[in-house]
């Protein structure tokens, strides 16, 4: 039986011995004599225990480069190929001797001998929001199941920090694909609402309104406290409590200048700046590296559009220099301020693109083999995994799925993906299903 | 002759014990013995060494050292042998504290030798320690012992292999259940027609009828017995003997051989929803490995499920269970596939339905029973699979044991081919200091609701205060906050149906109906632009005139049943004919009836498209069934890229995912139509859907409506109705669906019923027995109110009108036609973006955003300055006590508390000069509490 597209073909195994006991937490909230907390001792008990581990970075920058980049032009040239297969640029060598990167890829090249690229990844999905899914969630799409996005799960984990809200999308949420799918929203996204690029960029709602001075601001907050305290004392709600930890958090956001100056881009440099790039992909990934450095968890950054069907050397030439820049300065960066070993940038897209040139100077959307690139947590610096055939077609050797990749991030992080979360219609789901720890990656 | 009778005393003695040893060993008496000594391991439960002891059958039957009792010979039994042993022997009987008293083994030899009489259809039971407690905590209720019931009801046992299993039920006055099979004298009246065996009944006869009898408690009840056929067999089929085995031990769960990909190379199709498939590769795969027809023992289906072989399931059960026992009973007579016309499983039912236990750790056997299309019956209880939806209540064991946990209510499914049935176990502490209060019961909806409060012994809360219920309904049925001359003119009101009376005023203004067109508008999905693209339909004007379609019908009060028809039966351009746009919103035809039955239906089927649904009813056949209604639409497009035609297009079929054969359209749950080619399905489906034929769709609106007043579905979530997730009060949900139909569908009515119950007007104040309790409405839930209303109520008090896309300044968010548009304080807080069906697009979390946005951004604190209510109320000479009394009316709907009015004024006390700007404040701190955005 051929699987079906909408099927993973290995739900979780619901019916097993092992997980029945977990299945069943249906109604079980809302069922009497069963308060939240007990729910959650239950579930504490319940869930098999999984190894913990030692967290090898404190934070993850995701680069998604929305459409699918071609392999060819960007980490995995194939400078020996034909024409119609190479594409329309001349590959060019790297700092790391024998390997090469397509030629917009001027100053990644010179940072080669930092990252680690994965030749080698692939999948089978070639529709964009399914490739999408598959590349935030570790999952392929399910009819049954929203699959929650990476910074969601790793919300859900550990939590925030420096009163900074644990994950961040850069600029905003453009992609369904990052929000927190059978979680619950408190795992959501905070979402900028506005783009680093954008003159006068500030975040929506950060900053007390100008008429508002600290002590009116305390002034505001003293008489909230007295007026919500009726409501507080009288009743009793998850969300009532839920919108409390909010109101805290904003409170803190608002109130520590340290948090909100994470968010503000004018406290850097004009130099590094224009260094990164006056662009939405230079002062995105400065905003990410400011984020991080004050312990946001997961910066979830998206720039350009890949999706190169015609004319790909004009679309490149457009969209390539600009990230070139802004990804080899966020390397450098990240290493000058001592933040890079503990940080783990990963740059990845939907799929790939075919290997052939078609009939409008483009390439149309290919999921058998592209490439992922990763810098710093522990990753290995100048390492090259796997790699494609001749033409760019097929793995070659060591195939990468998206559950590997997946579940070696989240091992990078401190977070055993083989977990397991109780989705809201009660089925306890893998934060990774499977998948294979790349334990080579590591340096 | 003095001496003589000292001689005749001891004579006569002996005579009278000579006489007495004349005088059989009464059953009584060795049942005794054996209840207290031997029936504690010789049970149903246990069967230590394979010896039942609890009828004469299965003690002559023996157990694992062959015969155990040969009647009328005790020195060639092998009872008597074990009980003679001498102290400390490896065989002795029983094993821990043998031999008994040399007496208790005289009069069991006796009895032995005398022919070993048993009273006909006495079934023994153990009297333990804790069955001995058990019974004389049974005692002390008996007395307030109301029913007794055996189950099932009425028994046929159609083949010599047929057997039901009893249960005893007892009802006690407080409502509570005990299973009393082990305490009442069970027994069949006709032990020659039928027997027990344990506490299974079994044809003796070929014919006959007798009846099963319980005595317990003065009371007795009685199930009667039809023998059919009792000594013939039958033969053992594939499809209803082997492939059950596969379900029960759980082989072809899709964590094992049921995955797409199967297990370590054996593929079964998931949950058994392709039979041919499975006796295929069974067969014809691996010949002579996974059936071994020379040496069956030694098939890898056998080896590997009784742990014979490593397999990475493990050992799955015995080899001398019913299930190898199945397994291997085929294999030997051929592995045969069965005939053509074999028997298909018609329906499951549980036995008990309704169980209320006392206290921890009470138990109650539940069984199963299985209905086929020949006419049987079977008990499929060791063949079912059970699960609890609620553990920490009632935990369910693979057998059918339930046993109670925590306080609360939990539903035991089971499973068995491609039915699931559920009973609902309520489980209350023992001992609780309990009186049914007196309740106030307005309507149908109280009678339900305070009834299933009894059951679960849960007090509800009280009457809301008259400011809460009038801030409650006009947010809940016109969506807008009350103005504070409209509180007060409901508060001045002295007339006693006052409630209802404002109910009736809002139900007539328009606001009520927009709030419902916009419901319905998420619902069917109406928006411009799907799939993220502009430039293919429906367009934003597209939108529009769907939107007004529908709000034009709702408007003129037209009933949702003709609405729904009128939707998904109609024809025509996406311009001309608003109502096509419906077959815009969704181009995948697998996906588009998969949102009709989730939208109408509640019915979440998508499982089913590729396999057999695991907790509904629902097969691929019943999904494909009704996704061929959707076969023949036709497209067209024309000059106008606005325009598309929909149009029956008479062509056109679904094709099973499985078998690849094109489907006759059935209706979902429902019989296949009869249908002619053009006939327009859709239509057909529609006039199905939306008519008391469906008995799905009254429910479902019903449930809507409920969720909207009651902030939680009877079934909940509202598209997620599955007998897994059964309705936390079905009562109700049949009445309010009852009325629904009997109203004409008519909203509005519905609506007063709901508003003017008890039940909706509760308070929101928790008292001990319901604070945990959200689904059984024993109190008001605190909601967060929706996006929409939100914004055009705080619009309202800050009198700040609202400008959005396509709408006249000054119109209300809930008024937005196209799900597209949107702005920011609308998408923080949670609107439907309308790109899914599912309830749960419309959010009410919290997040950080929403908290900074009232806190920082321009809904709150640029409305205050824009809006100038403060200054005009400074402007119009009010005190300062009047504007805050104001400010709180406006916001929270009620007044405020002295305390709250000296945080303020103490405020300006403080700073005079800065007055508007403190009480602009006090306005802003109104709107960042939790009593603003929340309906309470």
């Amino acid at each position: 039986m051929k699987l079906h597209r909408n099927c993973e073909g290995n739900h979780p195994d619901v019916l097993s011995a092992l997980s029945r006991r977990e299945f069943m937490q249906i109604g079980m909230i809302g069922s009497l004599g069963l308060s939240l907390p007990s729910m959650l001792r239950l579930q504490a008990a319940e869930m098999p225990k999984v190894e913990s581990f030692n967290a090898m970075a404190d934070s993850i920058i995701h680069i998604y480069l929305p459409g699918g980049m071609a392999q060819h032009e960007s980490w995995d040239p194939k400078p020996f190929a034909s024409p119609d297969y190479r594409g329309p640029y001349t590959p060019i060598k790297t700092s790391v001797p024998g390997e090469y990167v397509g030629e917009k890829f001027v100053n990644i090249a010179k940072i080669m001998n930092k990252l680690t690229v994965v030749r080698s990844m692939t999948h089978g999905e070639a529709a964009h929001e399914r490739g999408t899914h598959n590349m935030f969630t570790g999952y392929r799409p399910s009819p049954a199941i929203k699959f929650p996005s990476f910074g969601s799960i790793i919300s859900h984990e550990q939590g925030s920090r420096n009163n900074l809200p644990p994950y961040v999308v850069v600029p905003s949420q453009s992609i369904p694909e990052q929000g927190t799918g059978y979680m619950s929203s408190a795992f959501g996204p905070f979402a900028l609402g506005s783009d680093p690029a954008d003159k006068g960029f500030a975040v929506r709602d950060l900053l007390a309104p100008k008429d508002v001075t600290t002590q009116r601001f305390d002034r505001r907050r003293n008489m909230l406290a007295a007026v919500d305290e009726h409501f507080r004392a009288s009743e009793k709600s998850d969300a009532i409590g839920a919108m409390d930890s909010f109101q805290q958090a904003a409170y803190g956001l608002v109130s520590s200048a340290k948090a909100r100056e994470a968010f503000d881009l004018s406290k850097e440099s004009d130099k590094l700046r224009d260094e990164y790039g006056r662009n939405t992909a230079g002062q995105r990934f400065l905003l990410a590296r400011r984020l991080v450095e004050a312990g946001v968890r997961m910066v979830s950054v998206t720039y350009g559009g890949w999706d190169h069907h015609s004319n790909i050397k004009g679309a490149f030439d457009q969209n390539a220099p600009s990230f070139d820049q802004a990804f080899a300065r966020l390397i450098t960066d990240l290493a000058d301020r001592g933040m890079l070993k503990r940080t783990l940038v990963m740059v990845s897209s939907e799929f790939g693109r075919t290997p052939k040139i078609n009939g409008t100077n483009g390439r149309d959307h290919w999921p058998r083999v592209f490439s992922v690139a990763m810098a710093g947590g522990g990753m290995k610096e100048g390492y090259i995994h796997g790699a494609s055939d001749a033409l760019g077609g097929e793995p070659d050797r060591d195939a990468v799925g998206p559950a590997d990749l997946a579940k070696t991030m989240y091992r990078v992080l401190g977070i055993n993906s083989d977990k397991r979360i109780v989705s809201e219609g009660g089925r306890p789901i893998d934060i990774v299903n499977g998948g294979r720890m790349m334990n080579e990656w590591l340096a | 002759m003095f001496p003589r009778p000292r001689l005749i005393l001891p004579l006569l003695a002996l005579a009278w014990s000579a006489l007495a040893a004349a005088e059989p060993v009464s059953f009584e008496q060795v049942r005794a013995v054996f209840e207290g000594k031997c029936l504690e391991c010789h049970n149903p439960e246990k069967t230590k060494g394979k010896l039942l002891m609890t009828s004469r059958e299965a003690f002559l039957k023996g157990g694992e050292s062959g015969t155990t009792l040969v009647a009328g010979d005790a020195s060639k039994s092998e009872l008597v042998r074990r009980l003679t042993l001498p102290k400390g022997h490896d065989d002795i009987m029983p094993p821990k504290d043998g031999p008994l008293p040399a007496a208790e083994i005289e009069l069991v030899r006796r009895w032995v030798a005398e022919g070993a009489v048993w009273t006909a259809g006495v079934v023994l039971s153990a009297k333990s320690k804790e069955i001995e407690a058990a019974r004389a905590d049974l005692k002390l209720k008996l007395p307030t012992l109301e029913k007794l019931q055996i189950f099932p009801e009425k028994i046929g046992l159609e083949t010599k292999r047929d057997f039901h299993r009893i249960v005893v039920f007892a009802t006690f006055a407080d409502a509570t259940t005990r299973d009393v099979t082990a305490f009442a004298n069970l027994h069949v009246a006709d032990a020659k027609i039928a027997q027990f065996d344990g506490y299974s009944v079994h044809a003796t006869a070929d014919a006959g009828q007798t009846e099963v009898v319980a005595d317990l408690g003065g009371l007795t009840a009685r199930a009667p017995v039809a023998v059919k056929d009792g000594q013939k067999d039958r033969a053992i089929s594939f499809r209803l003997d082997v492939m059950p085995v596969f379900m029960r031990a759980t082989c072809n769960s899709g964590g094992c051989h049921g995955a797409a990909r199967g297990k370590d190379g054996f593929r079964l199709s998931l949950f058994g929803m392709d039979p041919d498939g499975d006796y295929l590769r069974l067969t014809r795969e691996l010949v002579g490995r996974r059936i071994n027809l020379a040496i069956p023992e030694e098939s890898t289906l056998v080896e590997k499920c009784v742990g014979k072989v490593p397999h990475s399931g493990n050992k799955l059960y015995d080899e001398d269970s019913i299930y190898n026992k199945n397994i291997l009973e085929w294999i030997t007579n051929g592995a045969k596939d069965d005939p053509a016309d074999v028997a298909k499983v018609t329906g499951i039912e549980v036995f008990p339905k309704q169980i209320v236990l006392e206290g921890k750790d009470a138990t109650q056997q539940i069984t199963v029973r299985a209905t086929y299309s020949d006419g049987t019956d079977r008990d499929v209880t060791n063949f079912a699979l059970f699960m609890s939806n609620n553990d920490p209540v009632a935990a369910i064991t693979k057998d059918g044991v339930v046993k109670s946990g925590e306080r609360g209510a939990a539903f035991m499914l089971a499973r068995f081919n491609v039915f699931s049935v559920t009973a609902q176990v309520i489980v209350i502490p023992k001992g609780l200091v309990y009186e049914r209060p007196k309740a106030a019961e307005v309507n149908y909806i109280d009678k339900a609701v305070n009834e299933r409060l009894h059951r679960l012994r849960v007090i509800p809360s009280g009457t809301c205060t008259d400011e809460e219920y009038v801030r409650r309904v006009f947010i809940d049925v016109v969506g807008l906050y009350p103005k504070p001359e409209e509180l007060k003119a409901f508060i001045d009101d002295k007339a006693a149906d006052k409630r209802a009376k404002l109910v009736e005023g809002l139900l007539q203004r328009k606001e009520f109906t927009e709030l419902w067109v916009m419901k319905w508008a998420e619902l069917l999905q109406i928006r411009s632009g799907i799939a993220g693209n502009n430039n293919i339909p429906p367009f934003y004007k597209n939108a529009l005139l769907y939107y007004n379609w529908l709000g034009d019908l709702i408007g003129k009060n037209v009933p949702i049943d003709k609405i729904v028809v009128d939707l998904l039966s109609a024809t025509g351009g996406t311009v001309s004919v608003p109502a096509v746009n419906y077959y815009q919103s969704e181009l995948d035809r697998l996906k588009l009836s998969e949102n009709v039955a989730q939208v109408f239906m509640g019915m979440r089927i998508q499982c089913a498209q590729c396999h057999n649904h695991p907790f509904d009813r629902w097969t691929m056949n019943d999904y494909y069934g009704f996704n061929a209604f959707f076969a023949q639409i036709g497209r067209k497009n024309t000059d106008d890229p606005q325009e598309v035609i929909i149009y029956n297009s008479k062509g056109g079929e679904t094709q099973h995912f499985l078998t690849k054969k094109n489907v006759k359209p059935k209706f979902l749950g429902g019989e296949e139509p009869d249908l002619k080619p053009g006939d327009d399905r859709r239509r057909v489906m529609a006039e199905w859907l939306a008519s008391p034929r469906n008995p799905y769709f009254a429910r479902n609106i019903a449930n809507i409506i409920w969720a909207h007043f009651l902030g939680v579905g009877v079934v909940d979530p509202v598209d997620d109705v599955r007998v897994s997730n059964p309705p936390s009060n079905p009562e109700l949900l049949d009445e309010l669906a009852k009325r629904l139909t009997e109203y004409k569908y008519d909203v509005r009515q519905l609506v007063r019923d709901i508003t003017a119950s008890a039940a909706y007007q509760r308070s929101s104040k928790t008292n001990e027995s319901n604070a945990a309790d959200k689904l059984n409405f024993a109190r008001a839930q605190v909601r967060r109110v929706r996006a929409e209303v939100l914004l055009d109520g705080i619009s309202q008090v800050t009198e700040t009108p609202n400008k959005f896309q396509g709408l006249p300044v000054g119109a209300r968010a809930v008024q937005i036609a196209d799900g597209a548009v949107s702005n920011y304080f609308l998408t923080t807080f949670g609107r439907s973006k309308r790109e899914s069906v599912a309830s749960t697009e419309v959010k009410t979390d919290p997040n950080l955003s929403q908290a900074l946005h009232l806190m920082n951004g321009d809904a709150v604190n640029d409305r205050i300055a824009r809006g100038g209510v403060v200054e005009k109320m400074i402007n119009g000479g009010k005190s300062n006590d009047e504007i805050i009394r104001e400010l709180f009316l406006r916001t929270f709907g009620r007044a405020p508390a002295p305390v709250e009015i000296k945080s303020v004024t103490d405020a300006i006390a403080a700073e005079p000069a800065s007055r508007k700007v403190i009480l602009e404040d006090a306005f802003w701190a109104l709107m960042n509490s939790k009593e603003f955005y929340f309906n309470h």
